[in-house]
């Protein structure tokens, strides 16, 4: 070994584990051999003794305290404020799924009471247009539409119709409407003038006028109601 | 209370919890466990104190490294990956950062006298008592040593505080330093032969010609 190797590796081979032993014997040979590597590394290990002596003054050197108290404290702080925001966060979320929902079922109530209300219009206008001819025409119109939907004004409907049949025909004088159940209703077609037999009266001028009427027969076979269909 | 090894251990429970390992403290940690974070900063903030100061000369500064160190570790405690190496590895590259940091503004800054907490005058302690005279003569060596390793330029300092003073192998202190076996080698070559200088010169010993080189 020459000196420039034993200053660049020798100094400290016995601590140096990545030397190999050959190393080791070859740098305490040139120690034993050479005088001013030798006092070189007498001068080191007098260093290395010194070095160790500040070592050992530092060797219990610790943080102080406060260092402990502060960070515990942002620990604190920073957990705390962490857990807010995760309530936070879970409370925002909570709050926008009630919201969504809250939209969702109003949103369909709404669609179904449109629904409702235009099949309960169509069931009206339907009524309205087919009241003096049949009532059945009503329901067999929506049999799609169904139950759900119309339920709730059905019984309007039957309602509507059944005014509807009663307004149009007039009572004849002396007539009681007791039981239409069985009642037929006729066509006829007469002198303005026969009316005058039935109780009802009749303008002069215009007796001798062919015109047609609907006779609400009861089960007597004697007229009760009578009806000018509209023109 | 202060162990064998030269650990805080406050108390039975947490020695017995000293067993855990620091991965699962740290994991319990970033859980919102102050006890765990507690016990991780306990274990290791003597060797970062240590290692600060040997560097800086300075203890407020080794103080705040230590402080900036665990701040980094709660703020983001994912930062540190077990499978990479152990946590203290982790925190000494940290501290190594904060470390060259703080001697990168160093000069623009005037150190003021240094404190101890308890109001005493020197960062460094003298543990045995002799006469005056003798102590007198101790400490002012140990202020010349400790002067003659802050005059080192950083890359050698580094090297002689993880092999010299930390007593690390080469290949733990390569690994701190993040560089190869070789480099720190030289840099310890390097380092020794200039304290080596600065250390005859504080003695009045004539400089060795190679021992400078």
């Amino acid at each position: 070994m020459k000196c420039e190797e034993f200053e660049a590796i020798g100094l400290d081979a016995e601590r140096d584990g990545s030397l190999s032993e050959v190393e080791r014997v070859s740098a305490r040979e040139h120690a034993g051999t050479c005088s001013r590597c030798a006092a070189l590394q007498d001068s080191w290990r007098a260093a290395g003794i010194e070095l160790r002596a500040f070592a050992d003054e530092t060797a219990l050197a610790q943080a102080p305290a406060r260092v402990e108290m502060r960070l515990r404290q942002e620990f604190r702080t920073r957990h705390v404020t962490l857990k807010g925001r995760r309530a936070a966060v879970v409370a925002a979320w909570a709050l926008a799924a009630a919201a969504v929902l809250v939209g969702a079922m109003g949103w369909r109530n709404w669609r179904n009471g449109g629904q409702a209300e235009s099949a309960s219009r169509s069931n009206s206008s339907a009524s309205v247009a087919n009241g003096s001819a049949k009532s059945a025409n009503a329901y067999r119109e929506t049999p799609a539409q169904s139950a759900a939907a119309l339920q709730p004004d059905s019984a309007d409907s039957e309602i509507l119709l059944a005014d509807s049949e009663l307004s149009d025909f007039t009572l004849l004088p002396g007539a009681l409407m007791a039981d239409t159940a069985d009642a037929a209703i006729l066509r006829v077609r007469l002198q303005r003038g026969s009316l005058s037999s039935l109780g009802l009266p009749v303008n002069e001028e215009r007796a001798g006028e062919w015109i047609q009427v609907d006779l609400l027969v009861g089960n007597d076979g004697l007229p009760q109601a009578v009806r000018l269909p509209q023109e | 209370m202060i162990d064998a090894s030269g650990q805080n251990v406050l108390s039975g429970e947490m020695s017995i919890a000293e067993q855990e390992r620091d991965d699962v403290l740290l994991r319990r940690a970033a859980k919102g466990d102050e006890d765990a974070f507690t016990l991780l900063y306990r274990r290791h903030q003597a060797a970062m104190y240590r290692f600060a100061l040997r560097m800086t000369g300075n203890t407020w500064a080794a103080e705040e490294i230590v402080q900036d160190v665990f701040m980094t570790l709660m703020r983001d405690p994912k930062k540190y990956d077990a499978t990479r190496g152990a946590l203290g590895a982790f925190l000494y590259g940290v501290a190594r950062n904060r470390v060259m940091k703080h001697l990168e503004r160093m000069p623009r800054e005037i150190a003021l006298e240094e404190k101890n907490e308890d109001g005493t005058g020197s960062g460094i302690v003298l543990q045995d008592a002799c006469t005056p005279a003798v102590w007198a003569e101790k400490r002012e060596r140990m202020q010349q040593v400790r002067a003659a390793v802050m005059e080192l330029p950083v890359e050698f300092r580094e090297a002689v505080v993880l092999c010299e003073l930390e007593e690390l192998s080469y290949g733990e202190a390569a690994q701190m330093a993040g560089c190869p076996i070789g480099t720190i080698r030289s840099r310890l070559h390097r380092g020794r032969a200039l304290l080596m200088a600065k250390l005859e010169m504080f003695r009045g010993v004539p400089r060795r010609a190679s021992a400078a080189r």
